[in-house]
């Protein structure tokens, strides 16, 4: 598909690096009117999230996670997914680029292979499995993962024998063994590069015996391990002698935060956090006991809930931690692993475990740096794509954005977050040519059918032989013959492929067949397709069963054909008895406003507003007091150091001059009603007498930026001597140059006030970067002063560990404290007649010399935590939850980062969680392409598979309103029923199962639908 | 010294770590993470209870009254390990290096203070004193008698201030001292393969204490002397013996002190290697077949992690190997750069705290008790010393240390019966030479 060179603007975007960020990016852009190229250098999408058993913070299956969204946008008509592909070039200017991507041969046609596998089966040739990181074996013919998008073999050419026995094999005719490199031009307007990173190779550290010794592991085989679809299937067991370990250790900062070996000087930001989730889920893995240590520097626990996570795994699961790093790993003869390590008392200890894991940080891959290379864009020192904090999804090359870990070594929804930011900055010069390039499927209307008694057509498919070789396909066939309403059978070589498709269309229309069964392998890859055939004849999508004879039949009862015959019939009768009942669920079209309401004016806010303007939307910006800029007013730069005044200035300006913006200043929000795509909020607005004036603001979606704000100590003689300060009051001091600051000789901070404590049991995350910058700040000013940083852990994540090495540089110390043992400030009374004359003193244990310290600091900066801002009516407004710490809950603390459960509402800055505001930027841009989803379009379609309540069976019990997991049923007090709004159920079907009345039904899902089925089940064939 | 209270001035004053930190600017001193890393893998990590991060968090701390004084760092042997898995590169040794200074001169150990001294009295540089004629007299004296005694070897040579020969030899003083008949291996050894080789008068002794000494006038000057000695003599590789510190005093004091040379300074392993390769030196383990006596090796410190690296450190266990079978060498672990220390360097041998040193020795003497091998190779004078002592103090003999010229001499059927001081009984006629 060549296609001519432009230099117009195009509607088409590119996203290179398919992992969960460019699938959230590629989602994004495509479902706000963009025409998506998705490219990566491997078989299918997915990236390193696919290879993860468990992810924290909430210990939710990976692949259970992200199967969803890989199925999306593997099906996506506006997705064009280009794997086995590199870019070579890039030419052209933002807006009109010209790409030239390399397709390398998988020697599969992909329009052709169905994935059965009978290629697999007679592959003579072993290969190592990458993707169980070499622990298991695969075939020269192979499939990455059972859930890979898309879904077709490959050839790894490097250990074919070219045998030829696959392509005799294949009865698809996929196999294409001359294939060659094939170059395509895309015309593309922007382009997002989220090509991820790799995990740190420790094989150069020979202290670590890595690769000598089989039961020392990296953290992402130990994924593997854990993981069900691993190669011990999901049994934990050690590599050398498969035994059941009683004992591991993890080792963290492997590749991390190491300049001497490793070289790499940051923080890989995310593998405190995996620690912790493996060695919980590997005690959940054993019956017997396991004792888990990890040995650590700092214990970077700084994200949403990861210090209640930490809290769990040493006090509930008794993870042992400790603070030494490992010198040494002494292989012994048996397998097990010795380790002396000295504690912070000098004591020496010596441990054996049964195995070691390498919490191995993150790199970016070579193939990323060489393709920035190509691509012109700026790396930063450590070969990550190089950003500025108030751009951080901005790259050097105009039109070329960036997310995810090439941005900077982060967790996934952090990922997820940036992908949609750059997918709204993207587009945002994209808006005029927006639906453009997109596809739109011509559907025939669809037939009505209702008075017609049930006419069902029932296809068997052989899938090569994969069922044909096993069951008594013909048998089927003629068994589903004799079923009650069957009009039309027949089997196929493969029900899937393109061909039958096209057959099945055609006897639709023929037969007026109105009811379809297909008896193949599994919904969860092909009924989708399967709809769609259907759709395309103009019958409902869901006028259609499936049956799994494949994965849930012949494939396990492979040795028994008489009985897997058997059982195919039991479920064809089965599906055939449920298809009976089954009924057209058609979807409603409903308009959508084109506008979104933002609530608050900080940074967070004001991005969103703007984001959305440009975007070409109307947005209604909300603050409720009487100026724009919330905490950033005070802040003085950002942890790279650029200056925070003029961008905050800049943005305010901005925002008050864009015409499609209007502010409402001293405005509260007083009510909302409406669902997603059409909300009705009632503003009041103090005017400057008092008076009160009320405004109604009809808008598609919203985006709460509440922000947040700083704690007031009552701790550390805060508020009794002047020179006692917190971080905000040290960024007004530093800017007014206040001589508190500049004649200060001996300065301390202390971290965590407020933070980590049992009333706020959560890091604030900015404070050890926000301490680390402004003792370097105080430094450059003062370089004889001398700077105490009194800290719990340094938790400079990321990059920012280079502020930290620096401060040490600059002769910053570092004093640890327990928490049951803070330092102690005390006064000592001055001259009684001169005011602010006493002096401070202050007493805090050293963690190595463990020997009391005295300082008599003339400043002490207090590191205090960063609280949500109050706003209970608010939040009840829009019915969205807060945690027990008062921040916004997201829909999913992983996929769904800026999304509240309830659809069309989203949030973004501190309201969600404390963060720096490079992150505010990312998170305000990202709900801003999440508003996109909804209001980029003229309407919406709801419906299909929902729960419906009958109100005359609801007794208003209150069920469904408490098990929701959505939030979505109400009470309406008027209609005296619960009420499930058609447009938010996601159809999971709680309620229905919870209802103790029966008077919630799930469509498509009814009681009469299962009933159907299961009768079928116990009658006999 | 008090343990107490730590009270810091408001006022800053220069410490002994900033004066550290001019003197080593690369050395890291302020980016300690207190990890422990250094203090899990120094075997002097308890001693006087002290270990490596602490001492450092002393200095940084400005305790320097405490410090100053402190035995602990004649007990270290910088050996480089805490700096080699230290993830900020720090240089600890270097620290104690300049620790040992605060120490009045006279005041630091006797024997390492005694051993500079002698090597300073003259220009041999030897740690012994032994005036540059008294070694010509010896050496003449020792090859006459191996002319005369050994069939075969009456044209041995062992030249002195030869001019122009390629390789320039220093000699570590024990052996023209104390046992003149283990210099005889090594020149055999460099008659088979044709070498041209020379020892000189000048500069000849194969030590250094006064770096130990942390005395750097001392350590300069011997270094300079034996360096412009080959020089003069118009050599080209300056060879050390099998002696760990003295390849590091002058391949590190070379480039410390910025003394010109065109010389290329090497160890003895690296040549060793290269003439079996080149089929030279045709050693063969066949001696072994049937005997199968397990051999390990030790890497010495100066030579390998603080000098040539895992490169070096797997030549010697070719020529291990290639003399005793491959089946036969049995490695320790850890290994290689990150090896233990024995705890006979850093002039521990002669810094009087014997208790210390043997305390330090128990990690290396576990790992050469777990080869169970009864033979370690040992190609650096202290560590040959060390592990001796360790086998006697702990072992209760049950191991020997063995020069590399030994065994390389042994498999080469050229080992005399007068050369096998330290070969057990076992080897005592082993491919004795035929005549």
């Amino acid at each position: 598909m060549n296609l001519q060179k432009t230099t117009e603007k195009t509607g088409s975007v590119m996203v290179v690096g398919a992992g969960v960020a460019g699938i959230q990016a590629s989602l994004d852009m495509a479902n706000a009117g963009y025409f998506v190229h998705l490219v990566d250098n491997s078989t299918s999408v997915g990236g390193l999230m696919a290879q993860l058993d468990k992810t924290f913070p909430t210990n939710d299956c990976a692949m259970c996670v992200i199967s969803p969204f890989l199925v999306e946008v593997g099906r996506h008509l506006n997705i064009n997914i280009i794997s086995n592909s590199e870019v070579e070039s890039l030419e052209g200017q933002a807006g009109a680029f010209h790409a030239t991507v390399r397709n390398d041969p998988r020697y599969i046609d992909i329009e052709k292979c169905t994935a059965c596998g009978q290629c697999r089966q007679i592959c003579p040739v072993t290969a190592i499995n990458e993707f169980d990181c070499g622990l298991d074996l695969r075939k020269a013919i192979y499939i990455k993962y059972p859930q890979a998008v898309p879904l077709a073999y490959a050839i790894d050419r490097s250990a074919c024998i070219g045998c030829g026995l696959c392509e005799k094999a294949c009865l698809a005719e996929a196999i294409s063994y001359a294939d060659t490199p094939r170059r395509t031009v895309l015309n593309v307007g922007a382009v997002i590069l989220s090509m991820g990173s790799s995990v740190y190779d420790p094989s150069g550290l020979d202290t670590l015996a890595y690769g000598r010794h089989p039961n020392i592991v990296t953290s992402l085989e130990f994924e593997r391990i854990l993981s069900a679809s691993g190669p011990y299937k999901g049994h934990l067991m050690r590599p050398y002698d498969r035994e059941i370990p009683e004992k591991i250790a993890w080792l963290q900062c492997v590749g991390s935060r190491d300049i001497n070996r490793a070289g790499h000087g940051y923080c890989s930001s995310v593998c405190c956090m995996y620690a912790i989730k493996q060695t919980m889920i590997a005690k959940e893995h054993v019956s017997t006991p396991l004792d888990a240590a990890v040995f650590y520097m700092d214990m970077r626990t700084y994200g949403k809930d990861f210090d209640k996570y930490y809290t769990r795994a040493k006090d509930e699961k008794h993870v042992r931690f400790i603070r030494s790093r490992i010198h040494t790993i002494e292989p012994l003869k048996n397998g097990d692993l010795n380790i002396r390590y000295v504690l912070e008392s000098g004591d020496v200890q010596e441990e054996t475990f049964n195995m070691v894991v390498l919490s191995a940080g993150l790199s970016p891959p070579p193939s990323a740096i060489a393709l920035a290379g190509r691509l012109g864009i700026d790396l930063n020192a450590y070969h990550y794509a190089q950003t500025a904090d108030i751009r951080p999804v901005n790259t050097s090359r105009e039109g070329i954005y960036v997310c995810g870990a090439f941005q900077g070594p982060k967790d996934i929804p952090q990922s997820v977050m940036e992908a949609s930011a750059a997918a709204a900055s993207a587009t945002e010069t994209l808006a005029d040519v927006r639906w453009t390039q997109t596809k739109v499927r011509e559907l025939p209307a669809e037939v009505d059918f209702s008075g017609q008694k049930p006419r069902i057509g029932v296809f068997v498919c052989n899938c090569g032989i994969n069922i044909g070789g096993v069951a008594d396909v013909p048998a089927i066939r003629e068994y589903a013959r004799s079923l009650p309403h069957v009009i039309h059978v027949e089997d196929n070589l493969f029900t899937c492929s393109q061909d039958t498709q096209e057959k099945i269309k055609q006897v639709l229309v023929e037969k007026g067949i109105n009811r379809v069964v297909v008896a193949s392998c599994s919904p969860r890859t092909h009924e989708p397709l399967f709809q769609e055939t259907l759709r395309e004849a103009g019958l409902n999508k869901y006028l259609f069963e499936m049956a799994n004879i494949r994965d849930q039949n012949t494939w396990v009862h492979m040795a028994s054909p008489a009985k897997a015959t058997a059982k195919a019939k039991d479920l064809v009768r089965m599906a055939v008895a449920k298809a009976a009942y089954i009924e057209p669920l058609p979807q409603v079209m409903l308009d959508v406003t084109n506008s979104v309401l933002v609530v608050g004016g900080g940074v967070a806010g004001m991005e969103a507003a703007l984001g959305v303007a440009r975007q070409g939307y109307q947005a209604w910006l909300v603050e409720r007091g009487h100026q724009l800029g919330g905490m950033a007013r005070q802040l003085r730069s950002t942890w790279q150091g650029e200056p925070v005044a003029p961008y905050l200035s800049d943005l305010i300006d901005a925002v008050h001059r864009h015409e499609h913006i209007q502010i409402f200043m001293e405005t509260q929000v007083v009510h909302v009603t409406g669902t997603i795509g059409n909300f009705t909020t009632t503003l009041v607005t103090q005017d400057d007498e008092g008076k009160e004036k009320s405004t109604v603001i009809p808008h598609g979606a919203a985006i709460l930026a509440t922000g947040g704000h700083e704690y007031a100590p009552t701790e550390y003689q805060y508020g009794a001597h002047p020179s006692v300060m917190t971080h905000l009051e040290f960024d007004v001091a530093a800017t007014k140059q206040d001589n508190r600051l500049l004649s200060a000789k001996l300065a301390v901070f202390i971290q965590c006030v407020g933070s980590r404590s049992a009333e706020r049991p959560y890091c604030s995350r900015v404070c050890c970067t926000h301490s680390l910058k402004s003792a370097l700040w105080l430094k450059t000013i003062n370089p004889d002063v001398q700077i105490f940083i009194l800290y719990r852990d340094i938790r400079a994540y990321g990059f920012r560990e280079s502020l930290y090495q620096k401060a040490r540089e600059a002769g910053v110390q570092f004093i640890r404290f327990e928490s049951e043992n803070p330092p102690v400030v005390s006064l000592t009374p001055g001259d009684p007649s001169e005011p602010n004359s006493s002096r401070l003193s202050l007493t805090v244990t050293d963690h190595i010399l463990q020997r009391p310290i005295i300082l008599n600091p003339d400043l002490v900066v207090l590191a205090s935590a960063i609280l949500p801002n109050e706003n209970k009516k608010l939040f009840e407004a829009f019915k969205v939850p807060a945690n027990a710490d008062g921040f916004l809950v997201e829909a999913h603390a992983k996929l769904r980062p800026v999304d509240f459960a309830s659809e069309g509402l989203f949030l973004a800055g501190l309201a969600h969680y404390p963060k720096t505001i490079d992150e505010s930027i990312a998170q305000a841009k990202a709900a801003v392409s999440r508003t996109m989803n909804i209001v980029s379009k003229t309407a919406i379609m709801v419906g299909s598979v929902i729960a419906v309540v009958n109100p005359e069976r609801c007794a208003v019990c209150l069920t469904c309103v408490r098990t929701c997991p959505y939030g979505i049923p109400r009470i309406d007090p008027e209609k005296g029923h619960a009420v499930i709004a058609a447009v938010e159920c996601h159809g999971c079907g709680v309620c229905a199962s919870e209802c103790p009345g029966k008077a919630i039904a799930l469509k498509h899902f009814t009681d009469e639908q299962i009933n159907a089925k299961t009768d079928a089940l116990f009658q006999a064939a | 010294m008090s343990e107490g209270i730590i009270k810091i001035d408001k006022q800053k004053t220069s410490t002994f770590l900033d004066k550290v930190k001019e003197i080593v600017p690369d050395g890291n001193l302020n980016l300690c993470l207190t990890c422990g890393a250094c203090s899990s893998g120094c075997p002097a990590t308890g001693l006087e209870n002290m270990d490596p991060r602490k001492f450092l968090r002393m200095a940084a701390m400005g305790l320097d009254d405490e410090i100053t004084g402190h035995p602990w760092v004649w007990m270290c042997t910088m050996c480089y390990r805490c700096t080699y898995a230290c993830p900020m590169n720090i240089n600890i040794a270097a620290l104690v290096f300049e620790a040992r200074k605060l120490w009045p001169r006279e005041t630091r150990p006797k024997g390492i203070l005694g051993s500079c001294n002698m090597a300073l009295r003259n220009t041999s540089g030897s740690a012994m004193g032994t005036p540059e004629e008294d070694f010509r007299f010896v050496v003449e004296d020792m090859l006459e008698e191996v002319r005369a005694d050994q069939p075969g070897w009456e044209e041995l040579q062992a030249p002195i201030d030869k001019q122009g020969a390629h390789f320039f030899l220093s000699q570590n003083s024990r052996e023209p001292v104390t046992e003149p008949e283990e210099m005889a291996p090594l020149w055999k050894i460099l008659h088979l393969v044709g070498a041209d080789w020379t020892y000189s008068t000048t500069g000849w002794g194969g030590e250094n204490y006064c770096m130990f000494l942390a005395d750097d006038e001392g350590w300069k000057k011997i270094t300079n002397t034996t360096l412009q000695t080959a020089m003069g003599l118009g050599c080209k590789v300056y060879l050390n013996t099998e002696c760990g510190h003295s390849t590091y005093s002058v391949y590190a004091g070379q480039k410390k002190f910025k003394i010109e040379t065109e010389l290329e300074i090497a160890p003895m392993v690296k040549y060793y290697a290269q003439w079996i390769r080149e089929g030279r030196l045709k050693v063969n383990s066949d001696w072994n077949k049937d005997l199968k006596i397990k051999f390990t090796v030790q890497d010495p410190c100066n030579q390998i992690r603080k000098g040539w690296g895992d490169t070096l450190a797997d030549e010697l266990r070719f020529v291990t190997m290639a003399c005793v079978g491959e089946e036969n060498f049995i490695d320790t672990y850890p290994n290689k750069s990150n090896n233990y220390c024995c705890g006979g360097g850093g002039g521990s041998l002669q810094n009087g705290y014997k208790d210390a040193r043997f305390y330090y020795g128990r990690l290396k003497h576990a790992q050469i008790m777990e080869t169970g091998a009864p033979y370690v190779i040992t190609p650096c004078h202290n560590c040959h010393a060390q592990i001796h002592e360790l086998g006697e103090h702990f072992g209760g003999g049950k191991y020997r240390s063995l020069h590399l010229w030994t065994i390389i001499a042994l498999s080469l059927g050229i080992l005399a019966e007068s050369e096998r001081t330290y070969l057990g009984p076992d080897l005592a006629e082993v491919n004795l030479p035929g005549y």
